[in-house]
């Protein structure tokens, strides 16, 4: 298992590596906006526009900027400095990033909880009223726009702009170290609204795999041995169908701190990397692009590897070498 | 009989409500296990031989079975037990062994935990002498190293092991009652006779009564005391295992006897597979179940239903077939003799038994109708 | 004209709400029909917080380096330029750090300014503003460090400004003269006094300390802006060496009282105890939370038409509609055909439905149709034709199109069915999303309509500009979203970058037509050196009317910025900027 871990984190590199190039090449190639002509103003003159891209060596050949970027990279750590505001690429990320992990966190434990007790009764009672009524919600769910949702969610229960003022509105939220009360409560309405279409998929995902499982020989003899219905569903059941709940759960996970989480972001003005990272596109903010595209890849290569071996501790029929 | 039985099975139906209409996977069996001896129950699959079993524990129990009869085991009906009280009985006082111990058996458990559970279920015991009373089960089947192999998964199993392993799961609370379903189906013949064996000692040192369900005579053959045979959701024929096996008195044993390759017999000779396939359980054929495949059947046999009745001088040997025992006796020696049916048809004029006029409504004259099935 | 104060919030790309509203360009100024409040009430109170709700950051905090309608709206609180503006006031600016008003001399070649005394900076500097400070702080705007956007354009004819511009390091301009320390002299090479009087009502002229910046300027890009010094009623917290504390980039600005600013020097009354800006505000929900919340303002986003709809009719004390001194048109490329032919350009002025267009916006109460290049407010609208085209351009006539004109012109240039007949696809670059982008797709189908073939892009907004409207090479025929807006009270300002055909450039173009006449050249030159504003006026005002004679665009809209306030915000509007003035707004009783 070490040496398997030890080769995957080479491939890691790799990954990271072939992800930050490619996205040098999508940026010279696709038409964006060029960052020494916005930074210029609007006012008539080319010798100031000149300056600009020399100084951010815009005028160098494509390879030399990549070269440069590279070498920056690895030797020093140093991700270079936004064009738009002139900030250490890095310092901002690292600034930004508390905020999306709690997002992200949060609203998994959110939707883990809710899938997979939800997917578990919907199992339970299959095709009953109940069954029919979870999964008629979940599919509203997966299929309203997270942002529509966000939305929703501020008009009914936002403290200053909702029917129902009883949590913290958009734009509430403090880092954990300020004031945990506040940062807690200011997150409740994202929390929920992130995790409403994943707790869906989540509770149909586990609820097909659940029914599934349940028809095994291993089942029946649980069953046989006389454990009760709970003990079977909950111990023997769920162990096996949970295991693609654990690959989704990485894969999202990884998504979402790669700055998916985005628009819930925008909605609750959260800052996090999502809007970062919108920023940074809107702006040919190439620095702060790449930042944000190698740590997405660092996040969701790595929580791939952690699913990975989560699973091989789940089903021991896998083994590593 | 001279013991109360330890389970007694009483006209056991289960009917289980499908789209495709209503499937009577078991239509009124009846047969009781006594300790120390063993059953075995033979049919192909769709019988109801595996429903059967089930049903005893209350494992087909839901909301589109109906199931109607009594198993009583005890002075206890387990049909109308309550499901506490099932999962009590359940590997406790009945404890079943299932057909293939790799899909049987949780894969992501240690075979060790999943003894612990079966003990720990039903005892209060600690988890260290849970562990202890495991290791001594693995032993006992006659799994070596017993106490590392506890802590093995089930895919590290051979095959032969597995069962053994699934079969000291069963045994893990004294149950007095144990039914294997198919329990050498799955494995190799070498290993088969190995399972066999087993089972066989477990019972004379265990003295629990044993049900073995299988589609193979052959290995109900050494090892069972009675054996019953079914067809379509019926017991057809019952009796002492030699004498089964020397003097069967239905058409579709004969079909099984007949079907099963001989070391003996000359190379060259060919199987006679019984024709045709299992009847289907919604639609049963009319009259006699078992009449489109049979090479014997006659016009009434059609229309009228033969019940399970004694065969004359052997009140332990009883079969549900229209035909006159002296004829049934001839045909069986014209086929034991080597003939194929339809010779030995050919050469034995048929007869009803004497009130089938009275019992086919329509009346029908006699030797009529000499419609062999076709092979 | 100053840069768009609007980004485009993240809804509009999720492509659900259409109904998010996105300004081109961020203006301010211009004709009747607001209800702007350009004076505090009676009785004002001081004291309260106001938390300011924008979308996006600055472009810089720096004063002498912003040109963002949103960067001025906060930082006039902290940077008092030598002139700026009153909220009432609609032409020169007021004396800010200046003591009284620009004397430009006869010939037009020398400024003067006088200044106040007993202003100070803020900690950590804390002595008195000099005249020196004036001097450095346009010296830096040359300084590619700092890379002030329209620094050249107006202050390019001081004497040495040139050369300046060409080393790009901040070094010292002689035409800037500090005889004492409350006067200064520009000596210019061209008699452009009177713009030049004017460009000192922008930040530019901000007074920064050289002793404190001077090492600051010498790091590519200038560490100024992260130790800014204050000298408004305003400052951003810092610490003992005057490194910002109160600003975060892209999420806050906080500005709390400057300890050294004396209001017997100011006109601003600064009711206000602290003001903070809160970044990263979408607008739906911002604009929700500023009308039915507390102590809230907008900053840089318009308020959704649904909302501004809700105001607009319930709620009309909270709403601030003030004219953006500016307009909005779709851009002809004379160098490309087939707009290279004048008959095809006037046709298809006169076949598009123009409040059609406006309709995308909000319609008649967001302003009025826009009918020639100078806008309401400016001098020289009256003399160009107030709200009214010139009188031979019947292609301008009506607003909601006329085919038969359209007709007339199709034919004059050749295409006898009346229709647009050419074959080959034309090029038009317009924006993706929001208001911006239904514009574009109206006028596009309108363009389809008359039989014309597109290759129709629709790109970010910034791409849009960058990459094709503002880049000559990349020969768009047509670019719907394009517009300009004012950089203070003169015709100049509107006219000059947008059609002189010396201010074609291959990259920054707001030359959109690439027009060179040598007329609308000679006007534009002339009317710049003249003088006599009045003498100015009638000048651009000729220039505009041949411009216009030349259908370089399809005008539709000289449009109003809405702002919207809390019920307890009694909010003062900025006519120079169009935002809400955070110097004169206060809390309500």
């Amino acid at each position: 298992m070490g040496r398997y871990i030890v080769r995957r984190l080479l491939w890691v590199v790799v990954l990271v590596f072939a992800v930050v190039t490619l996205t040098f090449v999508i940026f010279s190639v696709l038409p964006s906006a060029d960052p020494a002509r916005l930074r210029a103003g609007r006012s008539p003159n080319q010798q100031l526009v000149k300056d600009i891209r020399h100084r951010f060596k815009l005028d160098k050949p494509i390879y030399v900027q990549y070269g440069k970027y590279i070498g920056d990279l690895v030797t020093n750590l140093d991700f270079g400095h936004s064009y738009q505001n002139d900030t250490d690429v890095l310092d901002e990320i690292l600034k930004r990033l508390p905020a999306t992990i709690s997002l992200a966190i949060g609203g998994a434990i959110v939707w883990l909880i809710m899938g997979i007790s939800v997917g578990i009764v919907s199992a339970i009672y299959r095709r009953s009223v109940l069954d029919r009524v979870a999964m008629g919600l979940s599919l509203v769910a997966i299929s309203a726009p997270v942002f529509w949702l966000g939305l929703v969610a501020l008009y009914v229960f936002a403290d200053d702009i909702g029917k129902i003022p009883i949590l913290p509105g958009a734009g509430s939220y403090v880092p954990l170290t300020d004031d945990p009360v506040e940062w807690f409560t200011s997150l409740i309405l994202p929390w929920c609204v992130l995790a409403a279409a994943f707790a869906a998929i989540y509770a149909r995902l586990l609820r097909g795999n659940l029914i599934e499982t349940m028809s095994e020989d291993y089942i029946r003899t649980a069953r046989a041995k006389g454990l009760s219905e709970r003990k079977v569903i909950l111990k023997h059941g769920l162990r096996s169908a949970i295991t693609p709940v654990v690959s989704a759960l990485g894969l999202d996970l990884g998504l979402l701190l790669a700055g998916n989480a985005i628009l819930t972001e925008t909605v609750f003005n959260i800052p996090g990397i999502g809007r970062l990272s919108y920023n940074a596109i809107i702006n040919s903010d190439l620095p702060t692009i790449e930042g944000v595209v190698l740590f997405g890849a660092l996040f969701i290569v790595v929580l791939n590897l952690i699913v990975d071996i989560a699973y091989a501790f789940i089903d021991p029929r896998v083994r590593y070498t | 009989m001279t013991e109360v039985p330890l389970l007694q099975v009483d006209d056991l139906h289960v009917t289980f409500d499908t789209e495709d209409g209503l499937v009577r996977a078991v239509d009124g069996v009846s047969f009781t296990v006594e300790r120390g001896k063993t059953l075995g129950i033979v049919g192909e699959s769709g019988s109801g031989k595996s429903v059967t079993s089930l049903t005893i524990m209350g494992l087909t129990r839901g909301p589109a079975t109906q199931i109607s009869g009594s198993a009583v085991l005890e002075g206890t009906d387990l049909v109308s037990a309550s499901n506490e009280h099932l999962r009590e009985v359940r590997s406790n006082d009945v404890a079943m062994v299932f057909q293939d111990p790799l899909s049987s058996l949780h894969p992501f458990y240690q075979v060790g935990s999943q003894l612990v559970e079966a003990i720990q279920t039903h005892q209060h015991v600690s988890r260290a002498q849970a562990f202890d009373r495991a290791g001594e089960l693995l032993e006992l089947v006659g799994i070596p190293d017993a106490r590392r192999r506890l802590l093995s998964y089930p895919h590290e199993f051979s095959g032969g092991m597995r069962q053994r392993a699934m079969i000291a799961m069963a045994l893990a609370n004294d149950p007095k009652v144990l039914i294997a379903d198919e329990p050498t189906t799955a494995l190799d013949v070498t290993v088969q006779a190995q399972i066999l064996e087993l089972i066989a000692r477990l019972q004379a040192e265990l003295g629990m009564g044993v049900v073995i369900i299988t589609h193979d005579l052959g290995v109900v053959a050494e090892t069972a005391d009675e054996i019953a045979v079914m067809y379509a959701g019926r017991i057809v024929e019952e009796a002492r295992t030699d004498t089964l096996f020397d003097a069967p008195e239905h058409p579709y044993t004969w079909g099984l006897l007949e079907s099963i390759p001989k070391l003996t017999g000359p190379r060259e000779e060919e199987l006679i597979p019984i024709p045709g396939r299992p009847p289907s359980l919604i639609n049963r054929p009319s009259g006699c179940s078992f009449h489109p495949r049979c090479p014997y059947v006659r016009e009434a046999h059609k229309r009228v239903d033969p019940q399970l009745e004694p065969v004359p001088g052997d009140a332990g040997h009883r079969t549900a077939c229209l035909l006159v025992p002296e004829v049934r006796r001839e045909l069986w020696s014209k086929l034991k003799a080597g003939a194929e049916p339809e010779k030995a048809r050919a050469e034995v004029p048929l007869r009803d038994e004497e009130d089938l006029e009275r019992r086919d409504a329509d009346g029908l004259s006699q030797d009529a109708g000499l419609d062999a099935p076709r092979r | 004209m100053r840069r768009s104060a609007l980004r485009i919030p993240m809804a509009v790309c999720a492509g659900g709400l259409a109904a998010l509203v996105i300004a081109a360009c961020g203006g301010g100024g211009g004709g009747g029909g607001g209800q702007a409040k350009t004076a505090a009430p009676e009785g004002a109170q001081k004291g309260g917080t106001l938390t300011v709700l924008s979308n996006a950051d600055v472009d810089y905090i720096d004063c002498g380096a912003a040109y963002y309608q949103f960067s001025y709206q906060v930082e006039y609180a902290m940077c008092r330029p030598l002139y700026s503006y009153k909220p009432e006031t609609r032409g020169l600016p007021d004396p800010d750090v200046a003591s009284g008003p620009a004397q430009v001399s006869d010939d037009g070649k020398t400024v003067t300014v006088k200044m106040k005394s007993g202003i100070k900076f803020g900690p950590p500097v804390n002595r008195e503003v000099t005249s020196k400070d004036v001097k450095y702080a346009i010296e830096r705007g040359f300084n590619k460090s700092v890379a002030n956007g329209y620094a050249s354009a107006y202050f390019g004819d001081v004497q040495g400004a040139e050369d300046a511009a060409k080393k790009a390091d901040g070094s010292p301009i002689d035409g800037l003269v500090t005889p004492d320390d409350h006067t200064i002299v520009f000596k210019l090479t061209k008699p452009t006094g009177t713009a030049v009087a004017e460009a000192l009502g922008l930040p530019l002229s901000t007074p920064v300390p050289p002793e404190y910046a001077k090492p600051l300027d010498a790091k590519t890009p200038s560490e100024y802006g992260n130790h800014l010094v204050a000298t408004g009623p305003y400052m951003i917290p810092n610490d003992k060496s005057g490194k910002l504390t109160g600003y975060e980039p892209m999420k806050n600005i906080t500005l709390v009282r400057n300890p050294n600013w004396d209001a017997k020097t100011d006109y601003r009354p600064a009711y206000l105890d602290k003001i903070v800006v809160k970044e990263g505000v979408d607008p739906d929900v911002g604009s929700r939370q500023i009308v039915d919340g507390q102590n809230l303002v907008n900053g840089d986003f318009t308020p959704p038409p649904a909302i501004l709809k809700q105001v607009a009719t319930t709620k009309k004390d909270q709403l601030l509609l003030i004219p953006s001194g500016g307009g909005r048109f779709m851009s002809f490329n004379f160098k490309v055909k087939p707009f290279d032919d004048i008959n095809v350009r006037k046709a298809v002025i006169a076949g598009m439905d123009r409040n059609a267009l406006r309709l995308t916006r909000g319609g008649p109460v967001i302003g009025p149709i826009m009918q020639h290049q100078i806008p309401p407010e400016i001098p020289g609208f009256e003399e160009a034709g107030g709200n009214n085209p010139p009188p031979e351009a019947d292609w301008l006539k009506n607003p909601a199109g006329d085919k038969t004109v359209m007709a007339k012109y199709f034919k004059a240039a050749g295409m006898s069915s009346g229709k647009y007949e050419g074959s080959d696809k034309i090029l038009v670059v317009g924006d993706d999303s929001g208001v911006g982008g239904r514009a574009a797709e109206v006028a596009a189908s309108q363009l389809e309509d008359m039989g014309f073939k597109l290759n129709f892009r629709q790109v970010p907004h910034s791409t849009m500009y960058t990459k094709f409207c503002n880049v000559p090479k990349a020969q768009v025929s047509f670019c719907p979203n394009t517009g300009w807006f004012k950089d203070f009270f003169d015709a100049q300002t509107l006219l000059d970058p947008t059609f002189n055909g010396s201010n074609i450039l291959q990259e920054n173009n707001s030359n959109w037509p690439q027009m060179d006449d040598p007329t609308v050249n000679k006007l534009l030159d002339q009317g710049k050196v003249t003088v006599d504003r009045a003498k100015r006026a009638q000048m651009f005002a000729e220039a505009d009317k041949r411009i216009t004679d030349l259908a370089p665009n399809v005008p539709w809209v000289w449009d109003k910025q809405p702002n919207i306030a809390s019920k307890n915000v009694a909010a003062v509007g900025s006519s120079f900027n169009a935002t809400i003035d955070l110097n004169f707004t206060s809390i309500k009783k």
